[in-house]
This record gives structure tokens, sequence and C-alpha cells, in this order.
């Protein structure tokens, strides 16, 4: 799956580079470098929200300090079907 | 024949002076770009006002046409009197060069201009003359791409006196270090401020006099493109991405929605990275034609930073080593400092709402202040700047 996480102007003040950090390490911890694609967007329009980060298509707002619960749920919710 | 440009100068305090005694200006008209030396009698206070007030009445002057006469006769009858010294005096050094490659250098009692052409110096013949009792040094040429020039204040010709060489540095042994760093690719700002880090090592840090040093390198027209910020109109999209893509040079991209626009309409994929050089600045990213695709408004603020503390001479010793970082900003900064001549800036008036409601410091009005400061600075910096608004 593809998750893209946006760094444009808005979402990096918001913290995009925490939730990319986090996201990766999370990615390595849990092995799933070959089902999860992580990929940088530029301005999704979501700017009136948290870090916008999108799995394969679908939008989601992010607050930084939630990225690991977000994880385990939406992405290792996909993965486990 | 058409010759640009590339300009930066430099300037140490003489030993705990806050003032510095020598003044560089630089004006520029529709044909020809004006560089002006000059080294105020003394030290401080007293030497910063006699300086200034030579480089603006020269300055001035030439820029409206007066002849070499009348400039050094204003000067003479201008320039208030010292007390100490009962004469009123500045140095100065004078190098026009127009547009269709004339140039007239003119040099009163400063250290010789050093010219280096092929890599290898050429001497100013001496072709004296005497205006108001003051001796005065001419020379009209013709200038190639290539060529460089170094104006002196004697601070660099006396740099090490008395404490690492016994008569100083000598016009021939700084003559041939410029000589030996002038490799044609270095750029003027990168020039100035290895040759000021030699004088200064000389003077192991203090300053004997005020010491500066402007470089000018005759290149060939280096255009750089900016597209910034969406059109105000969705339905202009169109014509501002056409218009960034008819103009000549380097193309750069700097803001997220800009980037969008403008893979939309050019149908050209674009991949960003997750790569944070600069905790402060966002990932780059990538599209096919594009020298530069970087996020907008804290990578402009970075570069404005960066270019302003270059115009205020407040780069410290490792400027250039940030200079060659490769994050948007550091990136983009090297660009418009050391490999361009002309800018055009496309920009976007759009309001993102969005912004404003969240009152983040990246609204509307943080991108035209950007754009305007960086129009200045590259300005100053003796970059021709346009900027278009869609």
């Amino acid at each position: 799956m593809v998750v893209s996480i946006c760094i444009g102007s808005s979402c990096h003040l918001k913290g995009s580079r925490e939730v990319v950090r986090e996201m990766s390490a999370l990615v390595k911890e849990k092995q799933v470098e070959q089902e999860v694609e992580l990929i940088g967007s530029f301005c999704n329009g979501q700017c009136l929200g948290d870090v916008c980060v999108t799995i394969d298509g679908e939008i989601f707002s992010l607050k930084p300090e939630d990225t690991k619960e977000f994880f385990e749920k939406e992405i290792m919710g996909r993965i486990r079907g | 024949m058409s010759v640009c440009v590339d300009y930066a100068y430099k300037s140490l305090n003489k030993y705990q002076e806050e003032l510095c005694g020598d003044k560089v200006e630089f004006l520029r008209t529709d044909d020809f770009s004006i560089f002006i030396l000059a080294d105020g009698m003394g030290s401080g206070v007293k030497a910063n006002i006699l300086a200034t007030l030579t480089v603006k009445i020269l300055g001035t002057m030439f820029k409206n046409g007066a002849g070499l006469e009348e400039c050094v006769e204003t000067i003479i009858r201008t320039l208030p009197v010292c007390q100490v010294r009962h004469v009123a005096y500045s140095t100065f050094t004078i190098l026009q060069i127009f547009d269709d490659g004339n140039a007239y250098l003119v040099e009163f009692d400063n250290p010789s201009c050093i010219f280096i052409r092929d890599g290898l110096l050429v001497p100013i013949p001496a072709n004296e003359r005497t205006i108001a009792d003051k001796t005065i040094n001419e020379y009209r040429f013709r200038v190639k791409e290539g060529d460089v020039f170094v104006l002196t204040s004697d601070g660099v010709t006396h740099a090490g006196m008395g404490q690492t060489m016994n008569f100083g540095w000598g016009w021939e042994n700084a003559a041939h270090y410029a000589e030996g760093i002038a490799d044609g690719s270095m750029s003027a700002a990168r020039m100035a401020d290895r040759f000021c880090q030699a004088c200064e090592d000389l003077y192991i840090g203090r300053m004997g006099d005020d010491t500066t040093a402007a470089v000018i390198r005759i290149i060939g027209k280096r255009a750089v493109a900016i597209f910034s910020g969406p059109p105000q109109h969705k339905e202009d999209d169109e014509a501002a991405v056409e218009k960034f893509m008819s103009l000549q040079g380097r193309k750069v991209i700097c803001g997220g929605t800009s980037a969008r626009i403008t893979s939309r309409i050019l149908k050209r994929p674009l991949r960003t990275s997750l790569d944070y050089i600069d905790p402060d600045v966002p990932p780059l990213a990538w599209m096919e034609g594009m020298d530069l695709v970087t996020e907008g408004i804290l990578t402009l603020r970075k570069v404005v930073e960066m270019l302003e503390s270059c115009v205020d001479h407040r780069t410290s010793g490792n400027f250039f080593q940030r200079l060659d970082e490769k994050d948007g900003g550091s990136r983009l900064a090297k660009l418009l400092l050391e490999d361009c001549t002309h800018l055009e800036l496309i920009v976007g008036t759009a309001i993102n709402a969005a912004y404003q409601v969240q009152n983040l410091p990246i609204d509307f009005a943080a991108r035209m202040e950007l754009i305007g400061r960086l129009k200045t600075a590259v300005e100053r910096l003796g970059k021709q700047v346009e900027v278009t608004y869609y």
C-alpha cells in the first residue's frame, strides 16, 4: 500500500517531519517494508486539518503524537486484513 | 556583444573599529554598471563619512553622465576638511563597464586594480593626468568574458605588516593570490570572501587598517526563472505555467501547490522526497525539465535570510559551507548568489484561506513580503530582477 505524507508548508509546520520519522521507524520495526511504501507529497489542499496522510488515496488527518496509534489501526489493520 | 557582470565585495574593519572607512558602491543604468571603491582618510567615523561621500558623489555624477574632471573637482570642493591634517581626502577606484564591452577604469591613489585575463595577470598601463592637483590614472579598454577584476583598499596590500610580514602582503603577492584562486568558475562572492580571509589570516584577525576587496567577473548571461505561488484565478494557471516555460535559463518551482499546478498542466509526474536535510526546510521534489522543485514559503524564508546576510555582509566564517548544503533553501540561495545574472519571478497571488484561518506564519502577506525582500536582496547583489504577478 502507498502511504503518502504531505510535506507542504502548512503540514510541515504541523509536524510532518515527526510523522515521517516515526512512520519510517515503525515500518522497519514491524518489518512491513514489503507491504508499505512511504512517499512524500506536496500540498493536498487539506490545510485546515492536521498533517495530511493518505493511504492508497484515502485521506486522513493526523496529529504527530497519534502516529503510533494511527499506524497500528490503519496500516497494520489493513495488512492483517 | 552584451556582457554581464558577477559582482561582490567584502570589507574587514580595522581592529576594534565599529565602522569601516572603506566604501564600495555599485550602480546600474540602462547601458552600464559602475563599481566604486573609496578609502577615506583615517579610520572609524571620519573615514566612513569621507568614503561614503566620495562613492555617493562619484556614483550619482557618473550615473548622470558627468565627466571625470567635474567629478574630481566636486569631491575636492565638497569633502569636509580634516581638522588634524587640514586636507580633505579619500582615495578611489572607479570601474565602469558598458554592456557593449567597453570599460573605463579610473584610479586615484588606491592599490592598482588587479586584472586577470585568461587566468593571467594583466598590468594596468600608466596613463596619468592631473586634475585639480591630483594625479589620476585612466585606462580605457574592452572586457571579454572570463575577465576578473579585484579592486582593493591599501588594507589588502599592507596586510600583516608588522605582524606576520615586515612590509605587508604587497601588491604582487596579493595579485598572484587572486590569480591563483580565479579559476574561471569561482563566483565573485566566494572569491571576495576567500581573498579577505587571506588578509585576515595575515593580520592574525587584528586588521591594522580597513581592508576591502571588490571582485567583478565578466560572465555570460545566466538566467534563472522561479515560479512561486498559485495564481489568484484558477483560469490563469495555464497562462502562468506557459509564461514560466517560455522563459530562458534554469527553472525553479518554489511552492507545493505551484508544483502541482505545473505537474497537472504539463502532464509531468511530480516525485517528492522524504529526506530532511535541514529540519526547518521541507524536502525537495523532482519534475522532468525543472532544475529545482521546493516547498514555498519556508524555503523562501531561508533563501531570503541567506541572501540578506550576504547583502549586509553579516556572513560568518561558515557561510559558504552552509551555502553548499543540499536542502532546498541552500540550493536556491547558491543558485541565485553564484550562478545568476538575471532573475525572472512568476508570482501567483492566490490566498490560501486555510492558512489565514489557522493563523500560520505562511499566509498571503508572508509570501508577498518574502518576494519583495527577495527582489531587493537579489538586486542589491548586482543582478537584474523582473517580477510578473498572476
